[in-house]
């Protein structure tokens, strides 16, 4: 077996010529959500399915990925954790703050979060940043797989009150969450004007890409604000 | 200059117009209190300066904690235990919801009871009064007899001239407890709808969503649970709580029920009587979708409330017109009596 890092963090294991994506496991001998654990020299790597979560996704599709080992991270829509728990891999020295919104999925994210030590569960609806704004500080990356039509609305207000200068931002939208019928094309058009030119932040998109064929009609999107130096 | 005061989960912060930090006021480093705080902020949001000192920052500056790691352990201990106790107060289960429905229906029944003789008691001293129910448990509590209706409301004139008869003070001050306590009935059904429309929203949001608070929480009511609701066929939940009309059409050769109470529903309540058949087919696929995912998921899920605005809109393009051959003149489902109480009839459909 052969061990390739793709970025820091986040492994390429190549187990009998196949290819497996997977992040190193901070708790030894856990498994999250019944992915496979995979040892190779005394280091224990947790398999991560793109096709089950979009950041993982977005590895694959070469997108440039802003979280290092050291970042703060804002989640917004942690469901039940399945992808925070691989961010919380990959932060040996950071922390995620996950809020998710509904009560039912927030009980086995809490489950996650008695196990692992850097994050910070959040049960909030992320329209309404205000209401966590006591608890949140200053992120290095944004990162949103909410599912909503306001999709880029919500991006934008966290971005507002909780983005670092020059923070980035990681977007998953859902097409069909924005709009049934239209051609998911268009709705992506949509949204990154939108995010480019609606809101009262700036925002530069970096690389957008759709993730198929992990995921279908999504686009990701990776985005930094935009902030004038005029002092 | 002390511009913005903020509260942060360890503290309150005082900020100048930069959004630097002026003073710093801790709170007890006691995580079950801070977690009761951090529940209550998040309930009861506050203004947020966006030019403000980042938390970590503003801990560490004033000395809240000395290190990092400190304030990354205070805060995960904090936020968990907030979330925990979230929990256990929004994640009421469905069961409290059919008390509070049921709750609800006995209250109605009482409060018309009562509003009716009220109606017929206090009716003997002004019979020239036009109301009924609220608003005349209202009036009478608030003025008691005749002779209290101040002379600019718009019925103090034919108060005076009223053709009642007068009212004792003894009189006076019963028929006023009396109102007093249908007024509190009132006031009580307003807070259990409260409570229904707030704790559907964690229960079953999609139900909620498809449907609202109300018709979604009686739905669940009759079928017994969430479970029972979300078992059901769909041709089922389209008739919950249309027994009633079952039996009547029985013994009278009334119509056949079409739909039980998702009849309710605007959608198809202010529909046109040919569409409504289709409607409340369409309405009740998606509120056993709904009802599905709430059971077993329990995550919103916006695409089921989509796709049902999309059918709904279909079947009325579809539909414009009524049928020609039936030569029907009497719109179906609505009886040809209309009283004063009609609205009790339709909220118990
Ligand atoms: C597609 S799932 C996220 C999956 C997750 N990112 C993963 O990969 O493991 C979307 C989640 O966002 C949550 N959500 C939707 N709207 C939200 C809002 N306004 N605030 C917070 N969470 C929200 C939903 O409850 C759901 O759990």
């Amino acid at each position: 077996m052969s061990v390739k890092e793709l970025h820091r963090g986040i492994y390429e294991l190549d187990i009998n010529d196949r290819k497996v994506l997977a992040t190193k496991n901070i708790m030894p001998g856990l498994s999250v959500y019944g992915e496979r654990l995979i040892k190779d020299d005394g280091i224990e790597y947790r398999q991560w399915d793109p096709s089950r979560s979009k950041l993982g996704a977005m590895v694959l599709k070469n997108f440039e990925n802003p979280i290092e080992p050291d970042s703060t991270v804002l989640y917004l829509g942690a469901a039940s954790g399945t992808t925070v728990s691989h961010v919380s891999d990959i932060l040996t020295d950071g922390l995620v703050y996950a809020v998710e919104f509904s009560p039912r999925t927030m009980r086995d994210l809490i489950q996650l979060c008695d196990q692992r030590p850097n994050i910070i569960p959040i049960l909030a609806d992320a329209n309404k940043p205000q209401s966590y704004a006591h608890i949140v500080e200053k992120a290095d990356v944004i990162f949103q797989d909410v599912a909503q039509p306001n999709q880029s609305e919500i991006a934008a207000i966290n971005s507002k009150y909780f983005l670092e200068e020059h923070g980035h931002l990681m977007l998953s939208i859902k097409s069909r969450s924005i709009d049934t019928v239209a051609s998911p094309k268009k709705v992506f058009k949509e949204e990154v004007r939108k995010l480019e030119s609606d809101f009262d932040i700036e925002f530069e998109v970096l690389q957008r890409k759709e993730l198929d064929p992990f995921h279908e009609d999504h686009l990701g999107l990776v985005a930094r604000m935009f902030v004038d130096d005029e002092e | 200059m002390v511009d913005m005061e903020f509260t942060a989960w360890f503290g309150k912060i005082k900020l100048d117009s930069e959004g630097k930090i002026e003073d710093c006021d801790f709170f007890d480093k006691d995580p079950e209190k801070l977690a009761k705080l951090v529940v209550e902020l998040e309930d009861d949001v506050q203004a947020v300066p966006l030019k403000r000192a980042d938390l970590r920052d503003a801990a560490l500056e004033c000395g809240f904690v000395e290190l990092d790691e400190e304030y990354d352990i205070l805060l995960r201990d904090v936020c968990i235990r907030a979330a925990k106790s979230q929990i256990s107060q929004t994640d009421t289960d469905d069961s409290r919801i059919i008390q509070a429905v049921q709750a609800l229906d006995d209250i109605d029944k009482n409060v018309n009871e009562l509003s009716e003789r009220l109606f017929e008691w206090y009716g003997r001293y002004f019979p020239e009064l036009d109301m009924t129910g609220e608003e005349l448990a209202r009036f009478v509590s608030a003025y008691g007899s005749r002779a209290n209706v101040p002379e600019e409301h718009r019925l103090s004139e034919k108060a005076s001239q009223s053709m009642g008869a007068e009212l004792s003070f003894a009189d006076e001050e019963l028929l006023r407890a009396f109102a007093n306590n249908i007024c509190s009935l009132y006031d009580t059904r307003r807070y259990i709808e409260n409570y229904i429309n707030t704790s559907m929203g964690s229960v079953a949001p999609n139900l909620c969503n498809v449907t609202g608070a109300s018709i979604g929480a009686r739905l669940m009511s009759m079928a017994g649970s969430l479970q029972k609701l979300a078992a059901f066929p769909s041709s089922t939940v389209q008739v919950i709580g249309a027994s009633r009309a079952l039996f009547k059409h029985l013994r009278s050769k009334a119509p056949s029920p079409k739909h039980g109470i998702i009849f309710n529903n605007p959608v198809i309540k202010n529909a046109p009587w040919w569409q409504r058949g289709k409607l409340a087919r369409a309405l009740a696929s998606k509120i056993s979708l709904a009802a599905r995912t709430d059971f077993y998921s329990g995550e919103l899920s916006p695409s089921i409330k989509e796709a049902l605005d999309r059918k709904l809109e279909s079947i009325r393009r579809a539909n414009p017109n009524p049928p020609k051959r039936e030569l029907q003149t009497k719109p179906q489902g609505k009886g040809g009596k209309k009283t004063h109480r009609g609205k009790r009839k339709g909220g118990k459909r």
